[in-house]
């Protein structure tokens, strides 16, 4: 049994037959970094915000499970129960996600008092202590500070800071360094990777840098257009992936793959594979819905083309 | 002959105590149909020095010579301002929403009208446009109803439309994805090669510089501190901060072994900057002149130069 996965989760827009996530499945196991990597629209940050309940106004779940331990935290209306299962998230913009007229010690001290019963000047001692355990110096004096007098670095750091503080089981982390200089994202890293050995939780890491994959994760699952197309580990991603996708996506890197890519974006209105449009593989086969299958110990597949696939 | 010389150029913003040095003294060179990247993190001061080489922007002191004419203070004026183009980072809020194609790119010749007058031809209008990728049948559309990637060629090609020498490009690809990034890059190189234009190409993706630069500039604190021909400064950096800034880029690799620089705190405040070198806290090789004396840009090699007293 996985620490936490989510299963078969379909999401869609009120009102429209086309969803904008389709039977996305992925696991993570304790101590274990799963990125999530695609390009927007890929539905990366859309499969962690129904993981935790946040999905958009007019933006619902209408199949899936939500397992942590083995136990489903979706309640029967769609919701989330987040306190049992000790979510918590970091998000891409660190400056824009703390509240502007706090000061950032009391917003810690608050994500504390959520889940522990302590009073305020306790927490706040405790906030001190986080502050300084997520590496940031002086902590008494950063703790009075407004996030506009901190840097992006520093203010990514508080919000690990509350994430943590809970001593999560799962912690999402959308893009958290995409609006952080490359030496800072580097620092940012390294703390996450620290945490995660010693507090021994999970990370769901959603980022759109194959580069961040491969340093950061042990397992990634590629996603396009709302289906995971594939799942390996980490290391193998640069030789030993399948997809057409995942194949074009690093191949991108180095030199213009496609030159129709910008007149003909993510087609959700596709019933089968939602890359076959683009896909130089593709074939009749491709308009059915290809499922995620296993094609090794620890690689996931979802492709017609594969001639391992389906015998 | 350069087609564009910088000299000593300053710009400060704010006064007395709050005085914030953005750019402190920086030369470069850029000849006809060469593209210079220019690399630092936020707040290296990037950004300004490309204002001011397009005119958006007064240098406080310093000399900015287009074609052997000091032109600081009046890049403004019509014949320049056709010479000089520039290419933002957002091409939603760069471009007017309510603008169809067709207007956007008919603006810049009828604002420069005493220079170029009838470059605002449809048939220019026209070819230019085929030029970065698009069809005629752009022409009548509204900006807003373009994906980022082709808002972002309607932006390169109004920079083409009054014909310029140099045009400025700052983070033009930071907002799009990978697969758009690498479309837009190899068009950027294929009108290089059709007209010879040269490219002041900004950004803070290393990768991307490395594809698209002849010469790479590496900027910190408002300081140019290293600058180099491009496979040369990735294969072979010598200042602490470029190894540092190119060992923080994740690579795809996993078996490369590359040792990781992590630096130490962050960019000191340049209200406060210290005696000597402005890297010298973060600097693994810092030593005592480093403290008192600050170095300038110096020759390493022909096709380099450093600003470091441990490597000079």
């Amino acid at each position: 049994m996985s620490l936490f996965e989510a299963t078969g989760l379909t999401v869609g827009v009120s009102g429209s037959p086309y969803p904008i996530l389709r039977d996305v499945d992925f696991s993570v196991e304790p101590g274990e970094i799963l990125a999530l990597v695609g390009e927007s629209g890929s539905g990366k940050t859309m499969a962690a915000l129904a993981v935790m309940g946040l999905l958009p106004h007019g933006v619902t779940k209408t199949a899936g499970e939500v397992r942590i331990d083995g136990r489903n935290l979706a309640r029967p209306d769609g919701s989330i129960d987040r306190q049992v299962g000790q979510i918590s998230m970091i998000f891409q913009q660190p400056v824009g996600a703390l509240n502007p007229t706090m000061r950032v010690g009391n917003q810690v001290a608050r994500a504390i008092q959520i889940n522990q019963e302590l009073d305020r000047s306790a927490a706040l001692e405790a906030a001190i202590e986080m502050i300084g355990y997520v590496g940031i110096p002086g902590p008494e004096r950063v703790a009075k500070s407004y996030p506009h007098q901190l840097s992006g670095g520093m203010c990514q750091r508080i919000m690990i800071a509350m994430a943590v503080s809970c001593r999560p089981r799962l912690l999402i982390a959308d893009e958290p360094t995409t609006a952080l200089d490359v030496t800072v994202q580097a620092q940012i890293f390294e703390l996450i990777k620290s945490l995660v050995a010693e507090i021994g939780c999970g990370v769901v890491f959603i980022t759109h840098d194959l580069g961040a994959v491969v340093e950061m994760a042990d397992r990634v699952a590629v996603m396009y257009g709302g289906q995971v197309m594939e799942e390996l580990h980490a290391d193998r991603l640069l030789d030993g992936s399948k997809h057409p996708y995942t194949r074009y996506l690093l191949e991108s890197i180095v030199r213009e793959v496609d030159h129709r890519v910008e007149d003909i974006g993510v087609d959700f209105t596709l019933r089968g594979c939602r890359f076959s449009h683009r896909c130089l593989l593709a074939h009749s086969r491709c308009n059915d819905f290809p499922t995620l299958e296993w094609i090794a110990h620890d690689h996931r597949l979802s492709c017609f083309a594969h001639p391992l696939d389906r015998s | 002959m350069s087609l564009l010389e910088v000299r000593e150029l300053h710009k400060s913003f704010g006064r007395g105590a709050d005085e914030i040095p953005a750019v402190r003294g920086v030369d470069l060179e850029l000849a006809p149909g060469e593209t210079l990247g220019l690399v630092g993190e936020s707040g290296c001061g990037k950004t300004t020095l490309g204002r001011m080489i397009v005119g958006l922007s007064a240098p406080t002191s310093g000399q900015i010579l287009f074609g052997g004419e000091d032109v600081a203070g009046r890049l403004h004026e019509p014949r320049y301002r056709s010479r000089v183009q520039m290419v933002f980072q957002h091409p939603q809020s760069s471009l007017n929403p309510r603008f169809r194609v067709s207007t956007t790119l008919s603006e810049p010749a009828r604002l420069l009208a005493s220079e170029s007058a009838g470059a605002s031809s449809s048939e220019s209008i026209r070819e230019t446009l085929r030029l970065v990728g698009l069809g005629e049948e752009y022409l009548s559309r509204r900006s807003g109803q373009l994906s980022g990637g082709q808002q972002q060629r309607v932006a390169i090609a109004r920079a083409l439309m009054s014909a310029p020498d140099l045009i400025v490009l700052d983070e033009p690809t930071s907002s799009l994805d990978q697969s758009i990034r690498s479309r837009i890059i190899s068009l950027l190189k294929d009108i290089q090669k059709s007209n010879s234009v040269s490219y002041l190409f900004i950004s803070h993706d290393l990768s991307t510089v490395r594809r698209i630069a002849h010469r790479v500039a590496v900027m910190y604190l408002g300081r140019i501190v290293e600058i180099s021909e491009t496979n040369q400064l990735f294969d072979d950096p010598k200042h602490p901060y470029t190894k540092a800034l190119l060992s923080a880029v994740p690579t795809l690799d996993p078996k490369k072994d590359t040792e990781r620089i992590i630096l130490e705190g962050e960019t000191p405040n340049p209200t406060q900057l210290p005696t000597g070198c402005s890297f010298q806290d973060r600097c693994s090789l810092v030593h005592e002149a480093c403290r008192t004396q600050s170095p300038s840009l110096a020759n390493l090699g022909s096709s380099r130069q450093v600003e470091c007293f441990a490597v000079q």
